[in-house]
Protein backbone atom coordinates (compact mmCIF):
# COMPACT_ATOMS: atom_id res chain seq x y z
CA UNK A 1 0.00 0.00 0.00
CA UNK A 2 2.57 2.56 1.04
CA UNK A 3 5.53 0.89 -0.65
CA UNK A 4 6.46 3.91 -2.74
CA UNK A 5 7.31 5.99 0.33
CA UNK A 6 10.52 4.20 1.14
CA UNK A 7 12.12 1.83 -1.33
CA UNK A 8 14.59 0.55 1.30
CA UNK A 9 11.91 -0.22 3.80
CA UNK A 10 11.76 -4.01 3.77
CA UNK A 11 8.24 -4.38 5.04
CA UNK A 12 6.26 -7.60 4.83
CA UNK A 13 2.52 -6.89 4.98
CA UNK A 14 1.71 -10.53 5.68
CA UNK A 15 3.25 -13.98 5.46
CA UNK A 16 6.02 -13.98 2.85
CA UNK A 17 4.14 -16.41 0.62
CA UNK A 18 1.44 -16.06 -1.99
CA UNK A 19 -2.17 -15.74 -0.92
CA UNK A 20 -2.98 -19.04 -2.56
CA UNK A 21 -0.34 -20.88 -0.58
CA UNK A 22 -1.41 -19.19 2.64
CA UNK A 23 -4.96 -20.25 1.98
CA UNK A 24 -3.94 -23.80 1.17
CA UNK A 25 -1.98 -24.14 4.40
CA UNK A 26 -4.84 -22.67 6.42
CA UNK A 27 -7.22 -25.09 4.71
CA UNK A 28 -4.88 -28.00 5.40
CA UNK A 29 -4.75 -26.92 9.04
CA UNK A 30 -8.49 -27.39 9.30
CA UNK A 31 -8.22 -30.66 7.42
CA UNK A 32 -5.61 -31.99 9.82
CA UNK A 33 -7.95 -31.33 12.72
CA UNK A 34 -10.87 -32.88 10.82
CA UNK A 35 -9.03 -36.13 10.24
CA UNK A 36 -7.43 -36.09 13.69
CA UNK A 37 -10.96 -36.08 15.11
CA UNK A 38 -12.13 -38.89 12.82
CA UNK A 39 -9.10 -41.07 13.51
CA UNK A 40 -9.24 -40.34 17.24
CA UNK A 41 -12.89 -41.35 17.35
CA UNK A 42 -12.10 -44.51 15.44
CA UNK A 43 -9.43 -45.42 17.96
CA UNK A 44 -11.77 -44.86 20.90
CA UNK A 45 -14.55 -46.92 19.34
CA UNK A 46 -12.26 -49.67 18.15
CA UNK A 47 -10.35 -50.21 21.38
CA UNK A 48 -13.40 -49.67 23.55
CA UNK A 49 -15.42 -52.25 21.64
CA UNK A 50 -16.12 -55.53 23.36
CA UNK A 51 -15.71 -57.39 20.11
CA UNK A 52 -14.06 -56.28 16.90
CA UNK A 53 -13.89 -58.35 13.72
CA UNK A 54 -10.53 -59.42 12.38
CA UNK A 55 -9.67 -57.99 8.98
CA UNK A 56 -10.40 -61.26 7.23
CA UNK A 57 -13.75 -61.65 8.99
CA UNK A 58 -14.91 -58.65 7.01
CA UNK A 59 -13.10 -59.47 3.77
CA UNK A 60 -10.45 -56.83 4.19
CA UNK A 61 -7.23 -57.91 2.48
CA UNK A 62 -4.08 -56.25 3.78
CA UNK A 63 -2.33 -56.59 0.46
CA UNK A 64 -4.74 -54.13 -1.16
CA UNK A 65 -4.18 -51.61 1.60
CA UNK A 66 -0.43 -51.92 1.14
CA UNK A 67 -0.80 -51.61 -2.63
CA UNK A 68 -2.85 -48.46 -2.22
CA UNK A 69 -0.22 -47.02 0.13
CA UNK A 70 2.39 -47.67 -2.52
CA UNK A 71 0.19 -46.11 -5.23
CA UNK A 72 -0.29 -42.92 -3.22
CA UNK A 73 3.41 -42.64 -2.38
CA UNK A 74 4.21 -42.96 -6.09
CA UNK A 75 1.66 -40.28 -6.91
CA UNK A 76 3.20 -37.97 -4.31
CA UNK A 77 6.56 -38.38 -5.99
CA UNK A 78 5.15 -37.82 -9.47
CA UNK A 79 3.40 -34.58 -8.52
CA UNK A 80 6.60 -33.34 -6.89
CA UNK A 81 8.43 -34.12 -10.13
CA UNK A 82 5.71 -32.27 -12.06
CA UNK A 83 6.35 -29.21 -9.90
CA UNK A 84 10.11 -29.47 -10.41
CA UNK A 85 9.62 -29.71 -14.17
CA UNK A 86 7.25 -26.74 -14.19
CA UNK A 87 9.74 -24.65 -12.23
CA UNK A 88 12.28 -25.38 -14.96
CA UNK A 89 9.66 -24.32 -17.52
CA UNK A 90 9.51 -27.82 -19.04
CA UNK A 91 5.82 -27.71 -19.73
CA UNK A 92 5.34 -31.04 -21.48
CA UNK A 93 7.40 -32.96 -18.94
CA UNK A 94 5.31 -31.42 -16.17
CA UNK A 95 2.15 -32.43 -17.97
CA UNK A 96 3.42 -35.98 -18.31
CA UNK A 97 4.07 -36.26 -14.57
CA UNK A 98 0.71 -34.70 -13.86
CA UNK A 99 -0.96 -37.32 -16.06
CA UNK A 100 0.92 -40.05 -14.17
CA UNK A 101 -0.36 -38.58 -10.89
CA UNK A 102 -3.90 -38.51 -12.20
CA UNK A 103 -3.70 -42.12 -13.36
CA UNK A 104 -2.31 -43.25 -9.99
CA UNK A 105 -5.21 -41.49 -8.26
CA UNK A 106 -7.62 -43.34 -10.51
CA UNK A 107 -5.86 -46.63 -9.70
CA UNK A 108 -6.24 -45.87 -5.99
CA UNK A 109 -9.97 -45.28 -6.40
CA UNK A 110 -10.33 -48.40 -8.53
CA UNK A 111 -8.76 -50.57 -5.84
CA UNK A 112 -10.95 -48.86 -3.26
CA UNK A 113 -14.05 -49.64 -5.30
CA UNK A 114 -12.98 -53.26 -5.67
CA UNK A 115 -12.52 -53.43 -1.90
CA UNK A 116 -15.90 -51.84 -1.19
CA UNK A 117 -17.51 -54.29 -3.57
CA UNK A 118 -15.98 -57.22 -1.68
CA UNK A 119 -17.82 -55.95 1.42
CA UNK A 120 -21.11 -55.17 -0.31
CA UNK A 121 -21.27 -58.57 -2.00
CA UNK A 122 -21.12 -60.21 1.43
CA UNK A 123 -23.90 -58.10 2.90
CA UNK A 124 -21.54 -55.84 4.83
CA UNK A 125 -23.00 -52.34 4.63
CA UNK A 126 -22.77 -49.47 7.08
CA UNK A 127 -26.51 -49.21 7.51
CA UNK A 128 -29.43 -51.38 8.28
CA UNK A 129 -31.75 -51.84 5.30
CA UNK A 130 -28.82 -53.21 3.26
CA UNK A 131 -26.70 -54.62 6.02
CA UNK A 132 -27.14 -58.31 6.88
CA UNK A 133 -24.94 -58.07 9.96
CA UNK A 134 -26.03 -59.44 13.32
CA UNK A 135 -23.74 -59.15 16.28
CA UNK A 136 -24.61 -62.17 18.39
CA UNK A 137 -25.68 -65.77 17.75
CA UNK A 138 -28.91 -65.41 19.69
CA UNK A 139 -32.61 -66.11 19.10
CA UNK A 140 -32.99 -62.87 17.16
CA UNK A 141 -30.36 -64.02 14.74
CA UNK A 142 -32.01 -67.44 14.37
CA UNK A 143 -35.33 -65.69 13.84
CA UNK A 144 -33.88 -63.45 11.15
CA UNK A 145 -32.48 -66.47 9.33
CA UNK A 146 -35.83 -68.25 9.64
CA UNK A 147 -37.67 -65.24 8.21
CA UNK A 148 -35.30 -64.96 5.28
CA UNK A 149 -35.56 -68.69 4.54
CA UNK A 150 -39.37 -68.54 4.79
CA UNK A 151 -39.57 -65.53 2.49
CA UNK A 152 -37.38 -67.22 -0.12
CA UNK A 153 -39.34 -70.42 0.18
CA UNK A 154 -42.70 -68.68 -0.19
CA UNK A 155 -41.50 -66.95 -3.31
CA UNK A 156 -40.47 -70.30 -4.80
CA UNK A 157 -43.54 -72.30 -3.79
CA UNK A 158 -45.88 -69.58 -5.04
CA UNK A 159 -44.34 -70.06 -8.44
CA UNK A 160 -46.28 -72.91 -10.09
CA UNK A 161 -43.98 -73.46 -13.06
CA UNK A 162 -40.63 -73.97 -11.45
CA UNK A 163 -37.48 -74.56 -13.43
CA UNK A 164 -35.22 -77.44 -12.29
CA UNK A 165 -32.87 -74.79 -11.00
CA UNK A 166 -35.55 -73.36 -8.75
CA UNK A 167 -36.40 -76.84 -7.51
CA UNK A 168 -32.79 -77.23 -6.52
CA UNK A 169 -32.99 -73.92 -4.65
CA UNK A 170 -36.03 -75.18 -2.79
CA UNK A 171 -34.02 -78.25 -1.82
CA UNK A 172 -31.20 -76.09 -0.47
CA UNK A 173 -33.66 -74.11 1.66
CA UNK A 174 -35.26 -77.25 3.08
CA UNK A 175 -31.80 -78.60 3.81
CA UNK A 176 -30.84 -75.51 5.80
CA UNK A 177 -34.08 -75.63 7.76
CA UNK A 178 -33.79 -79.33 8.55
CA UNK A 179 -30.11 -79.54 9.29
CA UNK A 180 -29.48 -76.33 11.19
CA UNK A 181 -32.53 -74.20 11.93
CA UNK A 182 -34.97 -76.77 13.29
CA UNK A 183 -32.58 -78.38 15.79
CA UNK A 184 -31.42 -74.99 17.04
CA UNK A 185 -34.94 -73.68 17.50
CA UNK A 186 -36.07 -76.89 19.18
CA UNK A 187 -33.20 -76.82 21.65
CA UNK A 188 -33.80 -73.17 22.53
CA UNK A 189 -37.55 -73.76 22.91
CA UNK A 190 -37.19 -76.80 25.15
CA UNK A 191 -34.44 -75.45 27.30
CA UNK A 192 -33.96 -71.72 26.87
CA UNK A 193 -31.10 -71.39 29.34
CA UNK A 194 -28.97 -74.25 28.11
CA UNK A 195 -25.72 -73.76 26.27
CA UNK A 196 -26.51 -76.34 23.60
CA UNK A 197 -29.11 -74.14 21.92
CA UNK A 198 -26.71 -71.25 21.66
CA UNK A 199 -23.99 -73.53 20.36
CA UNK A 200 -26.39 -74.71 17.66
CA UNK A 201 -27.16 -71.14 16.63
CA UNK A 202 -23.48 -70.42 16.58
CA UNK A 203 -23.00 -73.39 14.27
CA UNK A 204 -25.80 -72.08 12.08
CA UNK A 205 -24.02 -68.72 11.85
CA UNK A 206 -20.77 -70.47 11.10
CA UNK A 207 -22.26 -72.48 8.23
CA UNK A 208 -23.79 -69.37 6.70
CA UNK A 209 -20.80 -67.08 7.12
CA UNK A 210 -17.66 -68.78 8.44
CA UNK A 211 -15.41 -66.17 9.99
CA UNK A 212 -11.75 -66.42 9.14
CA UNK A 213 -10.66 -65.63 12.69
CA UNK A 214 -12.58 -68.62 14.05
CA UNK A 215 -11.30 -71.03 11.44
CA UNK A 216 -7.71 -69.94 11.27
CA UNK A 217 -7.53 -70.45 14.95
CA UNK A 218 -8.25 -74.15 15.10
CA UNK A 219 -4.51 -74.64 15.44
CA UNK A 220 -5.10 -73.62 19.02
CA UNK A 221 -3.71 -70.29 20.16
CA UNK A 222 -5.15 -69.57 23.54
CA UNK A 223 -6.61 -66.10 23.39
CA UNK A 224 -9.32 -66.15 20.76
CA UNK A 225 -12.58 -67.81 21.57
CA UNK A 226 -15.39 -68.07 19.08
CA UNK A 227 -17.34 -65.33 20.82
CA UNK A 228 -14.52 -62.87 21.13
CA UNK A 229 -11.91 -62.99 18.40
CA UNK A 230 -8.62 -61.40 19.29
CA UNK A 231 -8.14 -57.97 17.78
CA UNK A 232 -4.82 -59.05 16.34
CA UNK A 233 -6.03 -61.74 13.97
CA UNK A 234 -4.31 -60.62 10.86
CA UNK A 235 -3.85 -63.20 8.31
CA UNK A 236 -4.31 -66.45 6.66
CA UNK A 237 -1.03 -66.69 4.87
CA UNK A 238 -2.37 -66.75 1.34
CA UNK A 239 -5.56 -64.73 1.64
CA UNK A 240 -4.04 -61.65 0.07
CA UNK A 241 -3.40 -63.46 -3.19
CA UNK A 242 -7.04 -63.64 -4.18
CA UNK A 243 -8.73 -62.15 -7.22
CA UNK A 244 -12.06 -63.88 -6.74
CA UNK A 245 -12.54 -63.25 -3.06
CA UNK A 246 -11.93 -66.54 -1.31
CA UNK A 247 -8.35 -67.53 -1.90
CA UNK A 248 -7.93 -69.41 1.35
CA UNK A 249 -11.07 -67.94 2.87
CA UNK A 250 -13.52 -70.45 4.31
CA UNK A 251 -16.59 -70.85 2.11
CA UNK A 252 -20.06 -70.54 3.61
CA UNK A 253 -23.61 -71.03 2.39
CA UNK A 254 -23.80 -67.38 1.34
CA UNK A 255 -20.73 -67.88 -0.86
CA UNK A 256 -21.95 -71.15 -2.35
CA UNK A 257 -25.43 -69.78 -3.08
CA UNK A 258 -25.19 -66.03 -3.61
CA UNK A 259 -28.98 -65.78 -4.03
CA UNK A 260 -29.50 -66.80 -0.39
CA UNK A 261 -28.27 -63.57 1.20
CA UNK A 262 -28.93 -64.95 4.67
CA UNK A 263 -28.27 -62.77 7.72
CA UNK A 264 -24.67 -63.08 8.89
CA UNK A 265 -23.17 -62.95 12.36
CA UNK A 266 -20.06 -60.83 12.97
CA UNK A 267 -19.39 -59.67 16.54
CA UNK A 268 -18.61 -55.95 16.38
CA UNK A 269 -19.41 -55.98 12.65
CA UNK A 270 -21.82 -53.05 12.62
CA UNK A 271 -19.44 -50.67 14.39
CA UNK A 272 -16.63 -51.86 12.18
CA UNK A 273 -18.65 -51.18 9.03
CA UNK A 274 -19.69 -47.72 10.25
CA UNK A 275 -16.17 -46.61 11.09
CA UNK A 276 -14.52 -48.23 8.07
CA UNK A 277 -16.88 -46.75 5.52
CA UNK A 278 -16.93 -43.34 7.21
CA UNK A 279 -13.17 -42.95 7.45
CA UNK A 280 -12.25 -44.44 4.07
CA UNK A 281 -15.24 -42.71 2.48
CA UNK A 282 -14.10 -39.27 3.61
CA UNK A 283 -10.61 -40.08 2.39
CA UNK A 284 -11.98 -41.24 -0.97
CA UNK A 285 -13.94 -37.96 -1.30
CA UNK A 286 -10.65 -36.10 -0.81
CA UNK A 287 -9.05 -38.24 -3.50
CA UNK A 288 -11.91 -37.41 -5.89
CA UNK A 289 -11.50 -33.68 -5.21
CA UNK A 290 -7.79 -34.07 -5.95
CA UNK A 291 -8.56 -35.80 -9.24
CA UNK A 292 -10.87 -32.93 -10.25
CA UNK A 293 -8.06 -30.48 -9.51
CA UNK A 294 -5.70 -32.58 -11.66
CA UNK A 295 -8.14 -32.40 -14.57
CA UNK A 296 -8.07 -28.59 -14.38
CA UNK A 297 -4.28 -28.61 -14.20
CA UNK A 298 -4.06 -30.90 -17.23
CA UNK A 299 -6.05 -28.34 -19.21
CA UNK A 300 -3.53 -25.60 -18.37
CA UNK A 301 -0.05 -24.94 -19.73
CA UNK A 302 2.18 -26.15 -16.93
CA UNK A 303 5.06 -23.68 -17.28
CA UNK A 304 6.86 -21.59 -14.71
CA UNK A 305 3.89 -19.23 -14.41
CA UNK A 306 1.64 -22.01 -13.15
CA UNK A 307 4.17 -23.49 -10.70
CA UNK A 308 2.34 -21.82 -7.83
CA UNK A 309 -0.93 -23.56 -8.64
CA UNK A 310 0.83 -26.90 -9.04
CA UNK A 311 2.52 -26.39 -5.70
CA UNK A 312 -0.80 -25.70 -3.96
CA UNK A 313 -2.56 -28.69 -5.52
CA UNK A 314 0.53 -30.74 -4.66
CA UNK A 315 0.31 -29.69 -1.01
CA UNK A 316 -3.29 -30.87 -0.95
CA UNK A 317 -2.38 -34.17 -2.60
CA UNK A 318 0.46 -34.83 -0.17
CA UNK A 319 -1.99 -34.28 2.63
CA UNK A 320 -4.32 -36.92 1.14
CA UNK A 321 -1.33 -39.25 1.02
CA UNK A 322 -0.52 -38.36 4.63
CA UNK A 323 -3.97 -39.33 5.86
CA UNK A 324 -3.74 -42.69 4.13
CA UNK A 325 -0.34 -43.30 5.71
CA UNK A 326 -2.13 -43.32 9.06
CA UNK A 327 -5.30 -45.05 7.90
CA UNK A 328 -3.48 -48.03 6.40
CA UNK A 329 -2.00 -49.48 9.61
CA UNK A 330 -4.99 -48.44 11.72
CA UNK A 331 -7.59 -50.09 9.50
CA UNK A 332 -5.69 -52.99 8.00
CA UNK A 333 -2.99 -54.02 10.43
CA UNK A 334 -4.21 -53.23 13.95
CA UNK B 1 10.15 -13.58 12.20
CA UNK B 2 12.12 -11.15 10.11
CA UNK B 3 11.93 -10.74 6.41
CA UNK B 4 15.50 -11.92 6.02
CA UNK B 5 14.38 -15.47 6.74
CA UNK B 6 13.45 -16.24 3.20
CA UNK B 7 16.55 -14.84 1.59
CA UNK B 8 18.65 -17.97 1.89
CA UNK B 9 16.30 -20.60 0.64
CA UNK B 10 16.02 -19.67 -3.00
CA UNK B 11 19.29 -20.96 -4.29
CA UNK B 12 18.60 -24.38 -2.80
CA UNK B 13 15.76 -25.00 -5.20
CA UNK B 14 17.82 -26.26 -8.11
CA UNK B 15 17.06 -29.89 -8.44
CA UNK B 16 15.90 -32.07 -5.66
CA UNK B 17 15.10 -34.98 -7.93
CA UNK B 18 17.83 -37.15 -6.45
CA UNK B 19 16.65 -36.33 -2.95
CA UNK B 20 13.02 -37.04 -3.80
CA UNK B 21 13.93 -40.46 -5.10
CA UNK B 22 15.78 -41.20 -1.86
CA UNK B 23 12.72 -40.12 0.13
CA UNK B 24 10.55 -42.29 -2.11
CA UNK B 25 12.72 -45.33 -1.43
CA UNK B 26 12.65 -44.60 2.29
CA UNK B 27 8.84 -44.39 2.21
CA UNK B 28 8.62 -47.72 0.39
CA UNK B 29 10.99 -49.34 2.86
CA UNK B 30 8.95 -48.01 5.80
CA UNK B 31 5.70 -49.28 4.25
CA UNK B 32 7.34 -52.69 3.97
CA UNK B 33 8.30 -52.51 7.65
CA UNK B 34 4.71 -51.96 8.76
CA UNK B 35 3.56 -54.63 6.33
CA UNK B 36 5.91 -57.11 8.03
CA UNK B 37 3.51 -57.21 10.96
CA UNK B 38 1.14 -58.99 8.57
CA UNK B 39 3.16 -62.20 8.71
CA UNK B 40 2.76 -65.05 11.16
CA UNK B 41 6.36 -65.14 12.30
CA UNK B 42 6.18 -61.48 13.28
CA UNK B 43 2.98 -61.97 15.25
CA UNK B 44 4.43 -64.96 17.04
CA UNK B 45 7.61 -63.24 18.12
CA UNK B 46 6.49 -59.65 18.80
CA UNK B 47 3.83 -58.65 21.37
CA UNK B 48 0.91 -56.92 19.70
CA UNK B 49 1.27 -53.69 21.65
CA UNK B 50 4.87 -53.43 20.53
CA UNK B 51 3.68 -53.98 16.95
CA UNK B 52 1.16 -51.16 17.33
CA UNK B 53 3.90 -48.87 18.63
CA UNK B 54 6.18 -49.87 15.76
CA UNK B 55 3.43 -49.19 13.21
CA UNK B 56 2.61 -45.79 14.68
CA UNK B 57 6.29 -44.86 14.83
CA UNK B 58 6.68 -45.91 11.21
CA UNK B 59 3.59 -43.90 10.21
CA UNK B 60 4.85 -40.79 12.02
CA UNK B 61 8.25 -41.14 10.35
CA UNK B 62 6.60 -41.45 6.95
CA UNK B 63 4.40 -38.46 7.69
CA UNK B 64 7.45 -36.40 8.66
CA UNK B 65 9.26 -37.39 5.47
CA UNK B 66 6.28 -36.34 3.35
CA UNK B 67 5.82 -33.07 5.23
CA UNK B 68 9.49 -32.12 5.29
CA UNK B 69 10.46 -33.01 1.73
CA UNK B 70 7.40 -33.35 -0.48
CA UNK B 71 5.57 -30.46 1.13
CA UNK B 72 8.83 -28.47 1.19
CA UNK B 73 8.55 -27.46 4.84
CA UNK B 74 12.25 -28.21 5.32
CA UNK B 75 13.09 -25.32 3.01
CA UNK B 76 10.42 -22.87 4.05
CA UNK B 77 11.10 -19.78 6.11
CA UNK B 78 9.87 -19.28 9.63
CA UNK B 79 6.30 -18.56 8.55
CA UNK B 80 5.79 -22.33 8.59
CA UNK B 81 5.62 -22.26 12.38
CA UNK B 82 2.84 -19.69 12.34
CA UNK B 83 0.61 -22.12 10.48
CA UNK B 84 1.76 -25.49 11.75
CA UNK B 85 2.36 -24.94 15.46
CA UNK B 86 -1.27 -24.09 16.37
CA UNK B 87 -2.48 -27.04 14.33
CA UNK B 88 -0.10 -29.46 15.97
CA UNK B 89 -1.20 -28.12 19.33
CA UNK B 90 -4.90 -28.35 18.52
CA UNK B 91 -4.85 -31.84 17.06
CA UNK B 92 -2.65 -33.11 19.87
CA UNK B 93 -5.18 -31.65 22.29
CA UNK B 94 -7.97 -33.36 20.39
CA UNK B 95 -6.26 -36.72 20.60
CA UNK B 96 -5.17 -36.31 24.23
CA UNK B 97 -8.73 -35.40 25.18
CA UNK B 98 -9.68 -38.90 24.05
CA UNK B 99 -7.01 -40.65 26.10
CA UNK B 100 -9.10 -41.15 29.27
CA UNK B 101 -11.89 -42.55 27.14
CA UNK B 102 -9.61 -44.99 25.39
CA UNK B 103 -7.91 -46.31 28.48
CA UNK B 104 -10.98 -46.36 30.66
CA UNK B 105 -13.02 -48.25 28.11
CA UNK B 106 -10.21 -50.59 27.14
CA UNK B 107 -9.69 -51.88 30.64
CA UNK B 108 -13.22 -51.77 31.96
CA UNK B 109 -16.54 -52.97 30.62
CA UNK B 110 -19.45 -53.07 33.02
CA UNK B 111 -21.63 -56.14 33.39
CA UNK B 112 -24.55 -54.30 31.80
CA UNK B 113 -22.44 -53.29 28.87
CA UNK B 114 -21.28 -56.83 28.26
CA UNK B 115 -24.85 -58.14 28.33
CA UNK B 116 -26.53 -55.43 26.33
CA UNK B 117 -23.74 -54.80 23.86
CA UNK B 118 -24.79 -54.72 20.25
CA UNK B 119 -28.55 -54.72 20.59
CA UNK B 120 -30.57 -54.62 17.44
CA UNK B 121 -32.15 -51.40 16.18
CA UNK B 122 -35.24 -50.29 18.09
CA UNK B 123 -37.85 -50.51 15.30
CA UNK B 124 -37.00 -54.13 14.71
CA UNK B 125 -37.04 -54.99 18.38
CA UNK B 126 -40.55 -53.56 18.67
CA UNK B 127 -41.79 -55.58 15.73
CA UNK B 128 -41.52 -58.90 17.54
CA UNK B 129 -43.35 -58.99 20.82
CA UNK B 130 -42.73 -61.02 23.92
CA UNK B 131 -39.10 -61.80 24.26
CA UNK B 132 -37.88 -58.29 23.80
CA UNK B 133 -40.52 -56.90 26.17
CA UNK B 134 -39.34 -59.31 28.83
CA UNK B 135 -35.81 -58.23 28.09
CA UNK B 136 -36.58 -54.61 28.63
CA UNK B 137 -38.42 -55.29 31.87
CA UNK B 138 -35.38 -57.08 33.14
CA UNK B 139 -33.22 -54.15 32.26
CA UNK B 140 -35.66 -51.75 33.88
CA UNK B 141 -35.76 -53.86 37.02
CA UNK B 142 -32.01 -54.02 37.19
CA UNK B 143 -31.51 -50.28 37.01
CA UNK B 144 -33.02 -49.06 40.30
CA UNK B 145 -31.39 -51.94 42.11
CA UNK B 146 -27.94 -51.01 40.87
Amino acid sequence: MSDHHGPNFDYQPALPISNGKTFMWLFLSTEIMFFAALIGTYIVLRFGAIAWPSTHDVHLAEIWGATNTFVLICSSVSIVLALEAAKKNKSSEAKGWMLVTFMLGVVFLGIKMYEYNAKFSHGIYPQHPHSDIYEKPDVYYAQAVRMRVNALKKELTDNTERTPEQDAQLGVLDDIAQKYLDPAERLIRDNPDSVEGRVKIFELADVIYPRASVHEHHGGASHATAENPSPFRLVAAEAGADGGGHGGMPVGLNDEHPWLKLPIMIPGGNMWASTYFLVTGFHAIHVIVGLIAFVFLLLMTLDRASAGVIENVGLYWHFVDLVWIFLFPLLYLF
Amino acid sequence: MSATDNSHDHHEEHSHTQLFLMVFLALCALTTVSFLTYFDWWRESVPQKVSWLVMMAVSCTKAMLVIMFFMHLKWEANWKWVLTAPVIFMSALLVFALVPDVFYRMSHASHDRMIYAAERPAEEAHADGHDEAGHEEEAEAARPAA
